[in-house]
């Protein structure tokens, strides 16, 4: 099988990630996104899951919700057959290159 | 919260794609964030506080997607492939104009954080003339632009009167003269009686305080509130003897009936009297427009105008037929006017029916104090634009070399234009960011310190809306205009400099040289126009403190007492409550009198009554002339402290079965008893019966500060004893500490007495000239502000001369110039900019003050000490800004510069 870089970047692998099992709203993932440390400002962050959209790795949409006596509209995501696929490739590689690095398979020789 | 109008405006000034990627879905979280904070917080200072924080929020939003705009574009610039055409050939032109204007953003952004001196300096001075100005908008939006909650609110108009005689203004007119107005006008769709008053639902175990507004039969019809259940006021509910009816305000019927709506017909006991309900107002239905609507309840008229026309009042507004004018209006109301004074001249002659815009009667005094802010607020954006573009000329010196580099390669001139255009936009627009915040902390502290009238439409909702963003927006493309194209004309004449020239050094053009002289003679001359109005309204203010109304107001305590009327109907109960609460409070330590009376002085009433000698009456076809009416007890006098000129006060002997009595002032004595003693004549009442005067007073000024003492009649509050009265108690210090014993000592005797408007005379002394202040305090901050300006912008233009004469003074210094010779060669320059501004700004500010005659008092335009003080005061200054770079000068080594040379 040919070595090949995974396809996705840690932030967007841990953002696909959070989306695995259920569609969440934005807010959500980037909580979960903050907790491993990353300080993207909400437009920044944003503009990632963009990215991703256009990729074909995820489908956006906004839903309305209530919050108090005001209705609100949220950002929400659910990942494609393509977000699964490249999720799954990029946790093969790192788990390939644990193992492989666990069994000194990893150094220059 | 975050206003969506202001995400859509700010939405609107971005790439559209950075919009749908980032702005939108950020900005809905941040609303999410808002109302879940929201929820827990009950405090309005925690409300604001989060407001504000999330209109910060909103703004840095906006920048952060401008900021990833750039950065996605620089991206792809950058990762385009090596072979691929230049976008600025391949693309079509928009998207080629577009990362034009982005590169300039980029470039601007760059050039300002390399210079951070320059950046802070103007920065600081733009957000203070954006901030005030879309603070002062923000005010002036609320209470003079929006739209009244009314439907054609402009049509409405409140109806007023003027005595002729007297020269005085009411607000109400009499009964028998509204019932003829409305029945023989021609100008208005209908004329509206209203009122306002309070009572007390009793209708269970806690009695509720209400506001009350009476209506005639078609008022609410003309501020076009229907019913949202049940039906409205009418014309059967009106009649005298019809059915006590009323309707609840929306609000208190789903506060405290629960929006029940079986309460229509049911029975409700209010004070003494008991009303059915018959419909509920239209939600959000107040009137006046800030006030608490309670309840609604007819008010009762006789369907022909009363024999004795002004044995009673009202207030009325009137709708303007479509098309009509408030001019036609006018013409039609003094020609009624005209008509009644030859019908009814015994009570008519000399008084004139006028309209007034309801937004105009309803923003009173605050109207031109906010047009003259208004006005001085955008003078010192004038000056903050004259001193950034003085900035941005002093910061081209160091970029000569290279604008002409880029003219000799050649860059069109236009190019260079955009560019210098850009960093002005970019200046502004950060600079318009932090005005904006200023502007909301600024916007509610001008309404904090402006007097807090009810009447006053929209000052309990001074927000940043759509408005004011559009007005600061406008504000920042015209400083762009200002300052930018200043500098970018500086730069056009640069094309005729050269390359070559540019390399012998930094020194500036003539016309660049000119430019900056210009813009410092236009700062001083506007600083001196803001020193001359601040000056004005400084004597003004102090004049006002030096009047004597005519009685003391320190040491005095008053407060509005309420008797529950049902419990006081007869005389006798309230002759017991009066009797026994006086003797409480007297015995109240430090307590040293206790006064009552009707009318409060100083808080702009100016109820009349005619004044008519039996021995002397009115000729036919005349009126008698009208006076000041008062119900005032013996210790009214002691406490205000009004001196007792001949015979007595009010005492036991003008209780209710004694003949009448009443007391005169002065000025009566003197227009009316010239050569006698007034004290034991009579004067006649209404009808037959006569009153004797049995005292005179000094004469006070009842309405105003400003108002002229006039003649005063005083009426015995011994006779009717009314069931509500405000109380004057004068102590022997400070008054504050004894209102708890007051109210105590009132409770005592009465627990449902109502006590409010706890307030010192000094205090409504204060607040009657409140306006006065605020405009001379914000004024003199403008003037003050502005004069900081003015001397920031001399000493840069006398810096930058120094800078350039260096040699000539190394010179001057070599071939025998003193220091002092120096000092005064300088000093000269500034002197000749600072004679002409100040000359120009003489001749504008003499030409402006007649804007501030509303609010000047005792004090002339040209008044020679004030624009004394104000040359004198922006000379100094001046001198100052200028001696530094002066001492600079003197102290240049001729052995270096003569070197250099």
């Amino acid at each position: 099988m040919p070595r090949e870089l995974p396809p996705l970047s840690h932030l967007q692998f841990l953002a696909l990630g959070v989306i695995l099992s259920n569609d969440e709203p934005g807010r959500v993932i980037r909580d979960v996104v903050a907790d491993y440390g990353v300080g993207r400002t909400g437009a920044a962050f944003y503009q990632l899951m963009a990215r991703l959209e256009r990729d074909g790795l995820i489908d956006g949409w906004y839903e309305p919700v209530v919050v108090g006596d005001q209705a609100v509209r949220e950002r929400r995501y659910r990942i494609t057959g393509a977000g699964s696929r490249a999720w799954r490739q990029t946790r093969s590689f790192y788990e390939t290159v644990a193992a492989a690095a666990a069994q000194g398979r990893l150094s220059n020789a | 919260m975050p206003d969506p109008r202001l995400a859509r405006v700010l939405s609107t000034l971005l790439p559209q794609r950075i919009v749908a990627d980032a702005f939108e879905p950020a900005w809905e979280d941040l609303r999410v964030a808002y109302l879940t904070r929201r929820q827990r917080l009950k405090s309005p200072l925690g409300m604001a506080a989060l407001r504000a924080g999330y209109l910060s929020l909103t703004i840095l939003l906006f920048l952060d997607c401008w900021r990833l705009a750039i950065v996605s574009w620089i991206r792809r610039e950058r990762s385009a492939p090596a072979g691929r055409a230049h976008p600025a050939i391949t693309e079509p032109k928009q998207t080629e104009r577009f990362h034009m204007f982005l590169y300039l953003i980029r470039h601007a952004f760059r050039q300002l954080v390399r210079e951070p001196a320059f950046t802070v300096a103007a920065l600081l001075t733009l957000a203070l003339g954006v901030g005030a100005n879309a603070a002062v908008f923000a005010v002036v939006e609320a209470v003079l632009l929006r739209p009244l909650p009314y439907p054609s609110a402009d049509n409405l108009v409140i109806v007023n009167h003027r005595d002729k005689q007297t020269g005085i203004t009411k607000e109400f007119i009499a009964i028998g003269d509204f019932l003829d107005l409305s029945a023989r006008q021609k100008t208005f769709e209908s004329i509206g009686a209203w009122g306002r008053g309070e009572t007390a639902f009793m209708d269970r175990d806690d009695p509720y305080r209400a506001e009350v507004l009476g209506v005639g039969a078609n008022t609410l019809d003309l501020l076009g509130a229907r019913p949202a259940l049940g039906r409205s006021i009418n014309a059967e509910d009106t009649r005298e003897n019809a059915p006590r009816v009323m309707m609840l305000g929306y609000e208190t019927w789903k506060k405290r009936y629960g929006g029940d709506p079986t309460i229509i017909g049911r029975v409700i006991r209010m004070e003494a009297t008991e009303r059915q309900v018959v419909g509920i107002a239209p939600p959000g239905f107040t009137f006046p427009p800030t006030a608490t609507t309670d309840v609604i309840i007819p008010y009762r008229f006789p369907t022909v105008a009363p024999a004795q026309r002004k044995n009673s009042w009202t207030f009325a507004i009137a709708r303007l037929k479509p098309g009509r004018t408030l001019e036609a209006a006018a013409t039609d109301l003094a020609t009624m006017s005209r008509q009644f004074e030859k019908e009814f001249p015994q009570q008519n002659l000399a008084s004139e029916y006028f309209p007034v815009g309801l937004r105009t009667a309803l923003a009173g005094n605050t109207r031109p104090a906010l047009v003259l802010l208004f006005a001085a607020v955008a003078v010192v954006l004038l000056i903050a634009c004259a001193n950034v573009a003085n900035l941005l000329l002093a910061r081209s010196l160091g970029r000569r070399r290279e604008m002409s580099v880029r003219l000799a390669l050649g860059a069109g001139g236009g190019r260079l234009v955009a560019q210098l255009l850009t960093e002005s936009l970019v200046l502004a627009l950060v600079a318009s960011v932090a005005g904006l915040l200023a502007a909301y902390w600024g916007s509610h502290a001008l309404v904090a310190v402006l007097p807090q009238s009810s009447d006053v439409p929209g000052l309990n909702d001074v927000r940043i809306n759509g408005p004011v963003l559009g007005f600061t927006l406008g504000i920042v493309v015209l400083t762009t205009l200002v300052f930018g194209l200043v500098a970018a004309l500086t730069v056009r004449s640069e094309k005729a400099v050269g390359v070559l020239n540019a390399s012998r050094g930094s020194s500036m053009g003539g016309r660049a040289r000119r430019a900056t002289s210009a813009l410092v003679v236009a700062e001083v001359a506007l600083a001196i126009v803001l020193l001359v109005g601040a000056g004005l309204i400084l004597r003004s203010f102090a004049a006002l403190l030096a009047v004597d109304p005519g009685f003391r107001t320190e040491n005095v305590m008053t407060m509005s007492v309420q008797l529950p009327t049902n419990r006081y109907r007869e005389r006798g109960a309230r002759e017991g409550f009066y009797t026994q609460a006086v003797a409480q409070i007297k015995a109240i330590p430090g307590v040293q009198e206790v006064g009552m009376a009707a009318v409060t002085p100083l808080t702009g009433n100016n109820w009349t009554s005619p004044f008519e000698r039996p021995e002397q009456p009115v000729g036919p076809g005349e009126r008698p002339p009208e006076v000041g009416w008062q119900l005032a007890s013996n210790g009214y006098f002691k406490a205000l402290q009004i001196p007792l000129v001949a015979g007595r006060l009010f005492d036991d002997r003008d209780g209710p079965n004694a003949p009448p009595a009443v007391i005169v002032s002065e000025a009566i004595q003197k227009r009316f008893f010239p050569n006698e003693s007034a004290v034991g004549k009579r004067v006649k009442l209404e009808g037959d019966q006569t009153a004797e005067i049995v005292g005179v007073v000094g004469n006070i000024r009842r309405a105003g500060l400003r108002d002229e003492p006039r003649a005063d009649m005083y009426f015995a509050f011994e006779r009717p004893k009314p069931s509500q009265t405000t109380l004057f108690v004068r102590t022997a210090s400070n008054p504050e500490k004894a209102l708890p014993a007051i109210t105590a000592a009132i409770k005592r005797f009465e627990p449902n007495a109502y006590v409010s408007q706890e307030q010192t005379l000094a205090h409504v002394a204060s607040e009657s000239e409140r306006v006065t202040r605020v405009v001379l305090w914000l004024l003199g901050m403008f003037a003050v502000t502005s004069l900081a300006l003015a001397a920031i912008g001399i000493y840069g233009v006398m810096s930058y001369a120094v800078r350039q004469r260096t040699r000539e003074i190394g010179t001057r210094i070599a071939l025998g110039a003193t220091r002092s010779n120096i000092v005064w060669l300088v000093l000269r320059q500034g002197a000749v900019i600072a004679a002409i501004g100040t000359a120009v700004g003489l001749a504008t500010g003499l030409g402006t003050t007649r804007f501030l005659s509303s609010i000047m008092y005792g004090v002339k335009g040209t008044d020679p000490l004030t624009l004394s003080v104000a040359v004198v005061l922006l000379v100094i200054t001046i001198m100052l800004a200028c001696y530094v770079p002066a001492r600079r000068a003197a102290s240049v080594d001729p052995a270096t510069t003569l070197a250099e040379q």
